[in-house]
């Protein structure tokens, strides 16, 4: 009696199981890269109502943060600014630009310019602005280098393993508290970031919450 | 090899505490209902209609169909709003707190009051009055609520059609110009008993300009014969406080001090009183005699039971006994009007109780509830000046008041044709007024009637004006606190739609230009010159202003009004019996005469004392329900005159015989969504010569179980474990840690745990001690815990599937006094013990060793941390919490319409809570809803676990403004009880105590060490982080029944232990916890 099935079938059924697992390997790897806000948050970049630019305020005219942000440093939530803070300035400087047109309308209507949220923390998340800035962590940490965008995106994924990474090495991250706007500093002395942050971290008595309820309640 | 343990079993006879009528039965119902976890659908979700499978078929169709769709893939864009120009003090995402106070009867409830970016989220007391210790009560922490109210009142109605404010202004400028030129005769105003200054400088400013103008007060609950009584005593313009701080024995006779009649001040010097600190030398004690059970009841050392109808009677025999004793002469004469009533009731009670007030002569005080008539209050009076409480324990202030007709009278004045115009500036008579006076057929018959109404209601048919009534956090006014504080009443929020507040209305007749203005103008008087702007900014700053109380009155207590009094004394009523029972109308303690029925935290919160949601009952005692023939949720008829009305039965432990308890406030016809279908209106029995008591009722049973009523008591019960436990004044002296060796706790069980835990080695460790010495279970706790944390309420028929949402629920055991279970009358005569009961944060929590996936933990600082997202609803935690505090959503209650009803024909469903559409239904919380939510607090969805968490909001925002003050420095040290927890916050009598066991400074440590404290459950080795102070009682031992008082537990006190498994494991496993306070 004939072989029923030919040779080159005896291996067939591992072959399949390995062209199984690598396709598996495949779409768990593109799950775990391209479904996690690793890839779905970082680089968001929504159009604004207005064309600010992060770089001209900062970099250029050298605006501090909490010109506009100004209850970072004793409220969790790091505030937009109204529209009278805008004016302030734009009632003499660049006026009667057609860029600033939504500005001046809030103005006159009294209606708030609506910006486009980018940096989403889930409402079952706390973070608290003014803790981390009192306590030597920068802006930069958490939004990236702002003052050289011209358009705002997200620059760090924002997951909480991104925050635990931080709240378990702080050291990684600290720096003087009166370089906390200052986006641009670096660790010099011929220190580390490493070394400078272990040494702030046992100064300030640094010690990040880890246990569920210190970000959700 | 498994370990079964076995809790040391229930004595079969002997005293112990039972929770319910059922449990007292011990009937297979009941048993069967107890050993469930979740009582009733809980494996089938549902038990009647839908079975599981069914509605898992509906749901993957339901889901397919979602998934058609696939709309959820793209992040939806969300929008940064800030403000257009910058406002004032106001920091987004922070609070600001304003002071401010609440309106009451007597005086008010000063408050600081929550904001996040101007809108109101929580109240809580002012603690820096000098008469408020920072406590509240039920109705103060739910009036944020009302706020809320979607069912409010909203626009303006004139005859019914929608009008405008403008509409009403040129309304009123002709009602002015009416006004001057007749007078202001016909003008009739409806108002209501506050000490409110401003309001009542407005109407004496009123009554100047137009002196035929009137005023009449509508108050069901109103002190008018209190008052009445002071007044022909006093002179007039007094209001008489008691002191209870200088009061070593007080007698309460049917007067609920510690509940509806309370004032803050009274309940924390009766609190301070009552503590006791390693001595309880100095504790006062309480005798009261009432119908039913209240909270004061609650409280008391010795209680009689005592039809209302006979409290008169019970006085005149006490009022012999004092006058005996004292020889004083003019009680004497006030005694010997009125025939011998004494004889049914005990004697030695009665000379006792009056030998023990005499012997504390000057430290002594009797209390008598307000709604007694005038002449009795009068001989309470003269009894409290035989035994020199006046000017002691009795305060009498010079305390101006409106002078107001009754409701009586406004009526005869309305059918003499005598009011062409009446403004109801409060009240709502169309629903409350007495039956006999026909009140709504009364009102149609004035030709302009203006009503300033909170809703929409039984008042408002045929009025000429609806003018929607704002919230007293949206109105400027001014309120004097009990002892006469000037408090200001501030408003946080422009009002919501545009209403009025009785001064904003007074100022727009007499052309003032608001509200603020009269109240500053007020104020100028009570500032007294000097610098007003710093006066006026330290007012609102501070909440009250300072040294404005009443000047103690300089009068003397006058015995010739007394005859006048005593003139209009009705001849004592005949003891009640099974043919002539008597109906008492009380105020509820939950929805007060009816005002606060459409608000669901407190239509949800169980009765302090019955544990009733969501009704009323006609409460009787065991004995006279035997004898009547009928049960609990029986439908009867009850008949007094020619009124009848239909209530439920209630079988209510402590009451006394053929007395019938009617709580007001319930079976409203125009009410919003919350208040309808709730009850039984108990006005409709309710006429001017029986505001209190009616008696001559007779009862006939309509419908054997016709109702169907909900109590929240007989879920998570405990099986008569000690969990209360309770020694007398006598026996704390003599052995002061009594309370540590009882029963179960006698003989505990090696430490042996086979978990490992995390360290608990943080800076803070958060623990909790409940003293049930002053705990009165008042709920006040409940509502502030339901406000904080945003729990949602749940309806009456979850209720009744024991799905409440309660965090924290108060435990009401009654207690046998005789131990004799055949006893008939067992039932009758029970102690009644509160116990408040939430998560204990067990150090050995049996909820976090059996969690799949990790969704509750213990975190370093002690607590017992709930993760709502990693919750997949398995309940296995709540399975195993010894203490029943895990509450499960079983719905989205926060987003789903919880009272709406499934109305479309769809089999299986039609009528049930919208809830079990599911994803057919309506989803979203309605805006007004959303702003009262505390934005510190997830608010939870469906399918999750939660519980208390020692409102780790408060803790984490602790520690974050330290470390936002530490800076650089390092140092994290909390300020010592700097975190306080809602419930700590909200509590009149300061029995909840929260902070952190590792600062020797704070006070929960302090009192963790007095010798009263126990664990619940410790010989579980759970190791529970909140703790009791055992509860003293304080009896007379000359009293009849004394050596029953405060003695419990004792047959326990040797017992247990014995149940514990097998023998104890091998050493290896003894890992136990870090004990930190050796750290």
């Amino acid at each position: 009696m004939a072989n029923f099935f030919p040779r080159w079938t005896n291996f067939l059924p591992l072959k399949i199981l390995f062209c199984l697992m690598v396709l598996g390997g495949v779409a768990s790897a593109a799950y775990w890269y391209y479904l996690t806000p690793e890839y779905m948050r970082k680089g968001y970049e929504p159009v604004q109502p207005v064309p600010f630019s992060h770089d001209i305020h900062v970099t250029q005219l050298g605006l501090d943060c909490r010109y506009c942000h100004s209850y970072v440093e004793v409220s969790p939530h790091s505030n937009v600014p109204t529209t009278q803070t805008c004016m302030n300035c734009h009632q003499q400087v660049q006026a009667n630009n057609p860029k600033l047109a939504a500005v001046r309308e809030s103005w006159q209507t009294g209606r708030p310019v609506e910006w486009v949220r980018i940096h989403y923390v889930p409402d079952f998340a706390y973070f608290n602005h003014a803790v981390h800035v009192n306590r030597g962590i920068s802006c930069v940490s958490c939004h990236g280098q702002i003052n050289h965008m011209e358009v705002v995106y997200q620059h760090e994924s924002q997951t909480m393993g991104w925050c635990l990474d931080c709240h378990r090495h702080p050291e990684n991250r600290l720096r003087p508290v009166n370089q906390v706007f200052n986006l641009d500093w670096k660790p010099d002395g011929g220190q580390t970031q490493v070394e400078l942050g272990t040494a702030l971290k046992q100064a300030w008595n640094i010690n990040p919450p880890q246990n569920c309820a210190g970000c959700h309640r | 090899m498994k370990r079964i343990f076995h809790h040391p079993p229930v004595k079969p006879t002997g005293r112990r505490y039972w929770r319910s009528v059922e449990e007292h039965a011990d009937t297979p119902e009941f048993r069967r209902w107890l050993e469930r976890e979740f009582p009733d659908g809980a494996a089938e979700l549902e038990a009647d209609g839908v079975s599981r499978r069914n509605f898992l078929r509906l749901m993957s169709a339901s889901l397919a169909l979602a998934g058609v769709g696939l709309s959820g893939c793209r992040r939806p864009q969300t929008y940064l709003i800030p403000y257009t120009k910058s406002v004032e003090w106001l920091v987004p995402g922070r609070a600001v707190l304003y002071s401010t106070s609440k309106p009451g009867r007597l005086g008010a409830m000063p408050l600081i009051a929550t904001t996040y970016e101007g809108r109101p989220t929580k109240l809580e007391g002012n603690p820096l009055v000098p008469f408020s210790n920072g406590g509240t009560d039920t109705f103060t922490q739910a009036s944020i609520l009302d706020l809320y109210d979607p069912d409010r009142a909203k626009t303006f109605l004139q005859d019914g059609k929608e009008s405008s404010a403008q509409a009403l202004d040129e309304y009123l400028t002709g009602v002015q110009r009416d006004l001057q030129s007749g007078q202001g005769a016909g003008v009739a105003f409806l108002i209501d008993e506050q000490y409110a200054p401003t309001r009542d400088r407005l109407l004496g400013a009123i009554k100047a300009k137009y002196p035929q103008a009137n005023f009449y007060a509508d108050e069901p609950l109103g002190y008018g014969e209190f008052h009445a009584a002071n007044e022909a005593i006093f002179g007039p313009d007094v209001l008489a406080q008691p002191a209870l701080g200088n009061a070593d024995v007080i007698l309460a006779l049917d007067a609920d001090f510690l509940g509806q009649e309370g004032q803050i001040d009274q309940v924390r010097d009766f609190s301070n009183r009552r503590r006791a600190d390693g001595s309880a030398h100095g504790m006062n004690r309480l005798y009261v005699v009432e119908n039913r059970y209240t909270v004061t009841g609650g409280m008391a050392d010795h209680r009689l039971r005592c039809a209302a109808s006979q409290v008169p009677s019970f006085t005149l025999a006490l009022a012999k006994q004092v006058a005996a004793a004292t020889n004083d002469r003019v009680l004497s004469a006030v005694a010997g009007r009125f025939p011998d009533s004494s004889s049914q009731f005990d004697p030695k009670w009665v000379a006792e109780c009056a030998n023990d007030l005499v012997s504390r002569k000057g430290r002594s005080v009797v209390l008598m509830g307000s709604r007694y008539p005038a002449w009795v209050h009068g001989v309470v009076l003269t009894i409290n000046n035989a035994l020199g409480a006046i000017g002691s324990t009795l305060n009498v202030y010079d305390a101006p008041r409106v002078k107001a007709a009754s409701l009586q009278e406004l009526t005869a004045n309305i059918k003499a044709g005598a009011v062409k115009r009446l403004f109801i500036l409060a009240g709502n008579p169309g629903y409350t007024a007495p039956a006999d006076l026909q009140w709504p057929e009364v009102q149609k018959t004035v030709p302009e009637v203006i009503r300033l109404g909170y809703h929409v209601d039984e008042t408002s048919p045929g009025v000429k004006w609806h003018v929607p009534e704002a919230h007293f956090l949206e109105a400027w006014g001014d309120q004097r606190g009990p002892e006469g504080t000037y408090l200001p009443v501030q408003p946080m929020i422009m009002p919501l739609f545009g209403g009025l507040s009785q001064v904003d209305l007074l100022a727009k007749l007499l052309g003032v230009p608001s509200g603020l203005e009269a109240v500053r103008e007020t104020f100028r008087s009570v500032a007294r010159g000097g610098d007003f702007e710093g006066a006026w900014t330290r007012l609102l700053r501070e909440g009250y202003a300072r040294d404005s109380g009443y000047v103690p009155a300089k009068r003397d207590f006058d015995p010739n009004g007394l005859p006048n009094l005593m003139k209009v004394a009705a001849p004592l009523p005949a003891p009640v019996n099974p043919s002539a029972l008597e109906v008492v109308f009380a105020a509820d303690y939950k929805v007060e005469d009816g005002r606060y029925a459409n608000n669901a935290w407190l239509q949800e919160l169980p009765d302090p004392v019955t544990k009733l949601t969501w009704d009323n009952a006609a409460l009787i005692s065991r004995s006279t329900a035997r004898a009547l023939n009928v049960a609990d949720g029986d439908l009867v008829e009850l008949t007094v005159g020619d009124r009848k009305l239909a209530a439920a039965i209630l079988v209510a432990p402590g009451h006394a015989d053929f007395s019938i308890t009617l709580p007001l406030g319930y079976g409203r016809p125009a009410v919003g969504k919350v208040g309808q279908g709730t009850g039984f209106n108990a006005y409709v029995l309710r006429a001017t010569n029986s505001p209190y008591v009616a008696t001559g009722a007779t009862v006939r049973l309509v419908q054997k179980g016709g109702y169907h009523l909900v109590q929240t008591q007989q879920h998570h019960s405990m099986e008569g474990r000690n969990l209360v436990r309770e020694g007398t004044a006598e026996e704390y002296a003599r052995n002061p840690t009594f309370a540590q060796t009882m029963g179960e706790d006698a003989e505990i069980p090696p430490n042996l745990s086979l978990y490992s835990h995390p360290p608990l080695n943080a800076a803070n460790q958060w623990g909790m001690v409940v003293d049930l010495n002053t705990c009165t279970g008042c709920n006040a706790c409940v509502i502030a815990c339901q406000a904080e944390n945003n729990i949602p309420i749940v309806g009456k028929d979850q209720c009744d599937r024991g799905r409440e949402m309660h965090w924290l629920r108060v435990d009401r055991y009654f207690a046998s006094a005789d131990g004799d279970q055949d006893n008939a009358r067992l039932e009758d005569e029970p102690e009644m013990v509160m116990e408040p009961m939430m998560c204990q944060h067990c150090e050995n929590a049996p909820c976090e060793t059996v969690c799949p996936v990790n969704a509750t933990i213990h975190s370093e600082e002690g607590l017992n941390v709930m993760v709502y997202n990693r919750c997949i609803g398995t309940r296995y935690c709540s399975n195993n919490c010894p203490f029943k505090v895990r509450r499960f959503n079983f719905f989205n209650y926060n987003d789903r319409p919880v009272l709406d009803r499934i109305d479309q024909p769809v089999p299986g469903f039609h009528g049930k809570q919208q809830l079990y559409l599911g994803p057919l239904g309506h989803w979203g919380m309605d805006e007004i809803s959303k702003m009262q939510k505390n934005p510190n607090v997830t608010v939870r969805s469906r399918g999750v676990m939660e519980k208390c968490t020692y409102c780790v909001q408060r803790i984490e925002t602790g520690k974050i403004v330290q470390r936002i003050k530490a800076g650089v420095t390092g140092d994290l040290t909390l300020p010592t009880d700097s975190v306080r927890s809602a419930c700590q916050q909200a509590c009149p009598t300061e029995a909840i105590v929260f902070g952190d066991l590792r600062d020797p400074a704070s006070r929960v440590t302090k009192l963790r060490r007095l010798p009263q404290n126990y664990h619940l459950l410790s010989y579980l080795n759970i190791q529970t982080r909140t703790t009791y102070l055992a509860r003293l009682r304080n009896p007379n031992p000359k009293m009849p029944g004394a050596e029953k008082v405060g003695k419990i537990n004792a047959e326990h006190e040797h017992g247990g232990g014995e149940g514990v498994g097998n023998e104890p494991g091998p050493a290896a496993l003894n890992q136990g916890t870090e004990d930190f306070h050796h750290g």
